[in-house]
């Protein structure tokens, strides 16, 4: 009757004793685990967790038992289970504590999170996108106004020397001095043109810089959410040490979008490679820098590539526009630091930045 | 009476308008500048016939929108539209509203020359509008139909990459049949070969559409 009413549960059910054993093992936990509950009953339950919970199960038991601490019990968490072939999944855990005949059994209860959490990916993923396109949108809408803004002085410069040169084919005194006026007149346009294009520079550097004290830790972790979507799937390892770095003084938006870009780049440049690994360390430089670096292991850069790497509108990226590098060392330049790449001994590339380290410490050591 | 030809030319920059008075003036031409659409349309009806030299992008009333005002007040001067690069879906808009040509930013003299000799010969030539609808539709019924689709996208304004797309084929054999249709068609600039298409609809009986 009552294994009748727990086959009933959607969530997947599991009681165990005081040390651990596994005393009921629902229909859905069956389906859940791949297990039979012959299979199951009587052994110690830590077989369902990966390591290092699985080895520690025991004493998370004890503990309990001894100082009467929950730390689980009655309030869930989210973990991973394994299943009989060894693969993972994400799944709420809630467990209960219930006495009964004098003997003390912990029923768990195993919400399945799967589904969840690839819903929750294919939603990071398209905020991802659709950043990126906002991105890229505004730097069109930029790039558009400032070619509108470039055609006036160069439509002027060529109307003069193209009159100039027509002028040239009947030299005479007074064409000599209209000549005059259509250099005179074309050289002041080259320099209104260069005008514009040092505006646009400023705009890009200066005016929306907002230094704030800020942690470099979380912006690399911040950025991690947009800049690493869909890295795993593609077979992406990375390890991430910031912990020593402490605080600089940057605008985080802009300094997250730098590492966002160097985080996509170094993905993308692994592609074809057969050790996909990225390797994230920011560090104190001296007393007053800290540095960043982003280190892939993809084929490396090219040497004809690696001149002209930062210039905008150089790209070898089928889509691309050649602005990304650009754009972070401009941004990174704006904040007083460099960027630089150079090639990883162990094959691939290292890019490294540095910022201005934030000046009075608060707490960053911890 | 005076035998240079007049061009009216209106655009916001002044460095622009300075430095086409420049050239024009070394070709033989004299010229009248204007800052703004609404400076040339309040000196319209008392000006002298010419040639307009339309800017596109301008504060105030675009070039799109100074074409339409001068239509409905009735100045019939032909119409030479300047765009920025990246602007020619506007451009054909224009076209479609009467302009004779269309040159972007920065162009070369000849081309400016070329699109103003024809302007000049629309106002000498005085020829009716029907008469040359019914020769465009002419025209037009020597295109294959596969070079009238590649026209159509040329009329919507799309770059030669979405009308590939559009007709499932590639640019380049986009390009090979924009050649071909430009050379039966007899001209030499997708201007003139938009206008030939503007015209043909608004021939009596059109085949197509």
């Amino acid at each position: 009757m009552l294994d009748a009413i727990l086959g009933t549960a959607p969530d997947a059910m599991v009681i165990i004793d005081e040390h651990g054993t596994v005393l009921h093992f629902s229909a859905v936990a069956e389906q859940l685990f791949g297990y039979a509950p012959s299979d199951v009953i009587g052994r110690n339950v830590s077989f369902l967790m990966p390591s290092p919970h699985r080895e520690q199960h025991d004493q998370y038991l004890r503990h309990y038992l001894d100082t009467g601490i929950k730390r689980i019990i009655n309030t869930g968490r989210v973990v991973e289970a394994e299943r009989r072939d060894g693969t993972r999944f994400p799944m709420q855990l809630y467990i209960g504590e219930a006495v009964t005949g004098g003997r003390r059994v912990f029923t768990g209860f195993i919400h399945d999170l799967t589904e969840r959490y690839a819903h929750e990916t294919r939603v990071h993923e398209l905020q991802a996108e659709l950043a990126h396109a906002s991105r890229l949108s505004a730097v069109g809408t930029l790039a558009s106004a400032l070619a509108h803004e470039l055609n006036q002085p160069l439509t002027a410069i060529a109307n003069y020397m193209s009159a100039a040169r027509d002028l040239l084919d009947a030299p005479g005194e007074d064409q000599l001095e209209l000549l005059r006026e259509a250099c005179a007149e074309a050289a002041e346009q080259s320099l209104r043109a260069g005008q514009i294009i040092r505006r646009l520079r400023d705009y890009v550097s200066k005016r929306e810089i907002v230094r704030e004290r800020v942690s470099i830790a979380r912006i690399i972790s911040e950025a991690t959410t947009i800049g690493l979507v869909g890295a795993r799937e593609k077979g992406v390892s990375w390890s991430i040490d910031a912990g020593r770095a402490g605080e600089v003084m940057a605008d985080r938006v802009q300094i997250q979008q730098v590492m966002v870009n160097l985080m996509r780049n170094a993905v993308e440049a692994m592609q074809a490679s057969p050790v996909k690994k990225l390797t994230i360390i920011a560090d104190r430089a001296g007393d007053d820098l800290v540095e960043v670096t982003v280190t892939d292991t993809g084929p490396g850069l090219d040497p004809d590539v690696a001149a002209s790497l930062f210039q905008p509108f150089i790209t070898t990226k089928r889509h691309g526009m050649g602005l990304g590098l650009s754009i972070c060392k401009t941004i990174v330049e704006a904040h007083g630091g460099e960027l630089e790449a150079f090639p990883n001994p162990g094959g691939g590339t290292i890019f490294r930045f540095t910022l201005a380290r934030a000046l009075k410490e608060t707490g960053d050591d911890d | 009476m005076t035998t240079e030809k007049l061009v009216h030319i209106i655009d916001d920059d002044e460095a622009v308008r300075k430095s086409v008075a420049f050239m024009l003036r070394q070709e033989g031409f004299r010229s009248a500048s204007y800052e703004s659409g609404e400076a040339f349309l309040k000196a319209a009806k008392q000006a002298e016939r010419g040639s307009i030299l339309l800017d596109v992008r301008m504060p105030g009333m675009d070039g799109l929108e100074v074409q339409q005002a001068l239509t409905a007040r009735g100045v019939d001067m032909p119409v030479v539209i300047l765009t920025g690069h990246g602007d020619v879906e506007i451009a054909v808009k224009a076209m479609r509203a009467g302009a004779i040509h269309f040159l972007e930013k920065p162009y070369e003299k000849s081309a400016l020359l070329m699109a103003l000799a024809e302007a000049f010969d629309h106002i000498d030539r005085k020829v009716t509008h029907t008469l040359e609808a019914s020769e465009a539709q002419a025209k037009l019924a020597c295109l294959t139909g596969r070079e009238r689709d590649v026209l159509n996208g040329l009329k919507l304004g799309h770059p030669n990459k979405t009308i590939a797309f559009d007709l499932g084929i590639s640019p380049r054999t986009v390009e090979i049949y924009r050649a071909n249709l430009m050379e039966k068609l007899n001209v030499r600039s997708l201007s003139a070969a938009l206008r030939i298409a503007f015209l043909a609809e608004a021939a009596p009986s059109s085949p197509s559409d």
